[in-house]
């Protein structure tokens, strides 16, 4: 019964998801404020949506939403959705939505075309997962990686701004493109989520390794997953030290945030399709 | 000679103290770390990584991490962070301790400023106000000609930045700590055996304690929805034979015993026989599932076994096979239960006398761990002075032309966020001309 529930919530999570990017495209385009505010209206059904599916699922299941790669999607697109509206509200920047709301959709998509019913079903969770650890190992991974969603939508953006700002003379100033925020304003927002975000996924990797040195016995054996984190993290320290350096701020920044996302999804999914390693559940 | 040696040093203090470097050596590190997820280690793979190209072994690619060059890396990074950040601390120290107040109006920063008109002495008094209110440390100025001050908020978010970076050399002398001084190691026994500390198969190390681990029992708890529990070990730790500590360890709750710990790490099931070879009677215990299997003395009899998934507590049970020689299809298989005698092949009788746990357990000393937590706690504690406590720096001026009207140009330092610090300026002055009102 509450399975079905948690299913239905799912394809109804999808749907508001898609919609919502849709929405968010035809306000850029258009400019009708009724169309902006629908599409927040549906992204904040989507957070609700998605809380309840996963709170369903925390029941249905009796643990945290970790055994395996589908729960966490679903934790990392609340987490991208909850860091977003953050950001559009605290800081009215609407247009980002049309960046940063086609990764939940993908990633929910994802899911439908790669993971069977069999994958999605809550599982036992094998001893070494049994820890409260993981608890704050998945909080703190749920609001970094959707912070990191966020700024690489802020990045696209400001890349998008600074190349039409290059060619001003060619295309109307009325574009899309145009009504962004300056350059200035996207570039600092970048580097303030960023900056919200790098101490958790510090966290994340801490408690990670305070988990596995109760589980195995050592804090750090440079797994696939592991390593990979710390690269992610090595980037988004690259990219904080980027604008304290002549010439690195703006553009080569938002190169930086764009990569540091990718290297978010290769931890997620290259790691987990690509790469053998002991970190197999999510 | 004196000089060049002198020369050289500054040189490489320079070289050392720059961020530019730092930020090389981590690009190079995250590649490096890359590379090592692609090719298969010799510690998580062994055999594929025996298949690497010999020179790729011989350069280090298959043990990566613990090559020389990687460690020369890490340490080149520790030196430079060391550099860059005393580099810095006089700065800091400044800036957080010792701040002057503007004794001319350029030195008010130009990018962010406001001003606000009003009679000197309510102003002054106002923006005094505002800025206790708001938490802010007021140094006044005490030059006789000017009024002018300077307010500090969040003052130790600029000491987040030195040590996160220095919290890096603590981790890394964590690291080392572990690596000179600690020992790593694995063992997998069935209940019922001892075995001595210094026997344990090692992957890092040497031990030098001498006591005796005994398994007291090994088990594989399910609970009654089927799911798995936990596996449980009852092991006690032997010193000259004398049992000094006890204790029942599981996945996620290890157990320390003279800063050695020992972690579940697997489980296997296994079974006890008899084998009668003519009256002379063997004791075999076999593991599942692994290669561990019973050869008869004089045959090339090969007996395997595993579990039965039909086993129960009242009636245990297993599957067992014999091959012969190389053969690769079993002579004989069956069930056997507890208690039960079969003739294997006309060579030796085998009796069940029951089901046995295998414990896999790992061995750890790591003296370098609390340093370790030391490194996370400061990194932590860093990351969020840098960037949750951001220090706020406004200075302003008092200027007055006829000592009636006066004009109060504050400024506020951007730093590396300018549109929220101006935020923070425009709150200040409605609150001051509220104040004023």
């Amino acid at each position: 019964m509450l399975e079905n529930l948690e299913t239905a919530l799912f394809y109804i999570l999808l749907m508001t998801c898609t919609l919502c990017m849709l929405f968010y495209w035809i306000w850029l385009g258009t400019k009708k404020e009724l169309v902006g505010r629908l599409a927040t209206y549906l992204t904040i059904l989507a957070v609700l949506v998605n809380t309840a599916a996963i709170i369903l699922r925390m029941i249905t299941s009796g643990h945290p939403p970790l055994s395996n790669g589908y729960e966490f999607l679903l934790t990392f697109c609340l987490g991208i959705m909850a860091v977003y509206l953050f950001a559009e509200f605290r800081y009215k920047l609407r247009s980002l939505g049309a960046f940063v709301m086609p990764i939940p959709c993908l990633l929910l998509m994802f899911i439908i075309m790669s993971m069977g019913p069999e994958e999605r079903i809550a599982q036992a969770v094998p001893p070494a997962l049994k820890s409260q650890w993981l608890t704050f190992h998945v909080i703190t991974a749920m609001f970094a990686y959707g912070a990191f969603a966020v700024s690489f939508g802020l990045g696209i953006m400001y890349l998008l701004k600074a190349s039409q700002e290059d060619n001003q003379n060619k295309l109307s100033p009325q574009g899309i493109v145009a009504r962004f925020p300056s350059l200035e304003i996207l570039d600092e927002l970048a580097y303030k989520v960023v900056g919200f975000a790098f101490p958790l996924l510090t966290l994340c990797i801490i408690t990670g390794a305070i988990w596995a040195n109760y589980a195995w016995g050592t804090y750090w054996s440079w797994d696939p997953k592991e390593t990979w984190s710390l690269i992610t993290w090595i980037i988004y320290a690259g990219y904080l030290h980027a604008r304290l350096m002549y010439g690195w701020k703006g553009r080569r920044a938002a190169w930086l945030a764009v990569f540091g996302f990718a290297a978010v999804l290769f931890t997620f999914f290259g790691v987990n399709y690509f790469l053998p390693g002991l970190h197999s559940y999510a | 000679m004196v000089e060049n040696s002198k020369g050289l040093s500054d040189q490489l203090w320079r070289v050392f103290s720059s961020m530019k470097l730092g930020l090389a050596l981590l690009g190079i590190i995250a590649l490096v770390a890359g590379i090592g997820t692609l090719i298969p280690q010799a510690d998580m793979n062994p055999e594929k990584a025996k298949a690497v190209g010999q020179l790729w072994q011989t350069l280090g690619f298959t043990h990566l991490y613990n090559t020389i060059w990687f460690r020369l890396l890490l340490g080149l990074l520790c030196i430079n962070l060391i550099v860059c950040s005393i580099q810095r601390l006089r700065g800091i120290y400044h800036r957080t301790f010792k701040l002057t107040p503007p004794a001319k109006l350029v030195q008010v920063p130009h990018k962010n400023r406001l001003e606000v008109l009003g009679e000197p002495a309510p102003l002054q008094a106002a923006l005094l106000e505002v800025l206790k209110q708001k938490g802010y440390r007021v140094t006044l100025s005490d030059l006789s000609d000017t009024w002018s001050f300077i307010a500090i908020k969040h003052r130790l978010g600029n000491w987040g930045s030195v040590i996160t970076h220095l919290s890096f050399v603590v981790l890394v002398i964590g690291a080392l700590l572990g690596s000179v001084l600690g020992f790593k190691g694995y063992f997998m026994e069935n209940a019922g055996n001892t075995i001595p500390i210094q026997e344990i198969q090692l992957s890092k190390g040497t031990v030098s304690e001498t006591f005796s681990v005994r398994i007291n029992s090994a088990e594989d708890r399910i609970l009654p929805d089927g799911e798995r529990d936990n596996w449980y070990t009852d092991l006690s730790i032997l010193e000259n034979g004398q049992e000094v500590a006890r204790k029942t360890l599981s996945v996620n709750h290890p157990f320390m015993y003279k800063g050695i710990t020992f972690y579940q790490a697997s489980y296997s099931d296994g079974a006890r026989f008899t084998a009668d070879m003519n009256g002379k009677k063997i004791p075999v215990v076999l593991q599942d599932q692994v290669q561990s299997y019973f050869q008869a003395p004089g045959t090339d009899l090969y007996l395997v076994t595993m579990a039965d998934p039909n086993s129960s507590a009242q009636k245990p049970s297993v599957l067992y096979q014999v091959y012969k020689g190389n053969g690769a299809d079993p002579i004989q298989s069956g069930k056997l239960t507890s208690g039960q005698t079969i003739d294997v092949q006309g060579s030796y009788k085998l009796t069940l006398e029951g089901l046995v746990g295998f414990t896999g357990l790992q061995v750890k000393k790591d003296p370098g761990v609390a340093v370790i937590w030391l490194g996370c706690v400061l990194l932590l504690g860093g990351l969020l002075l840098a960037f949750y406590w951001q220090p706020v720096v406004i200075s302003g001026i008092l200027q007055s032309e006829n000592g009636n009207q006066g004009t109060l140009t504050l400024g506020v330092f951007s730093g590396k966020v300018t549109v929220s610090t101006h935020e923070a300026l425009e709150h200040l002055v409605s609150s001051i001309t509220k104040k004023l009102r």
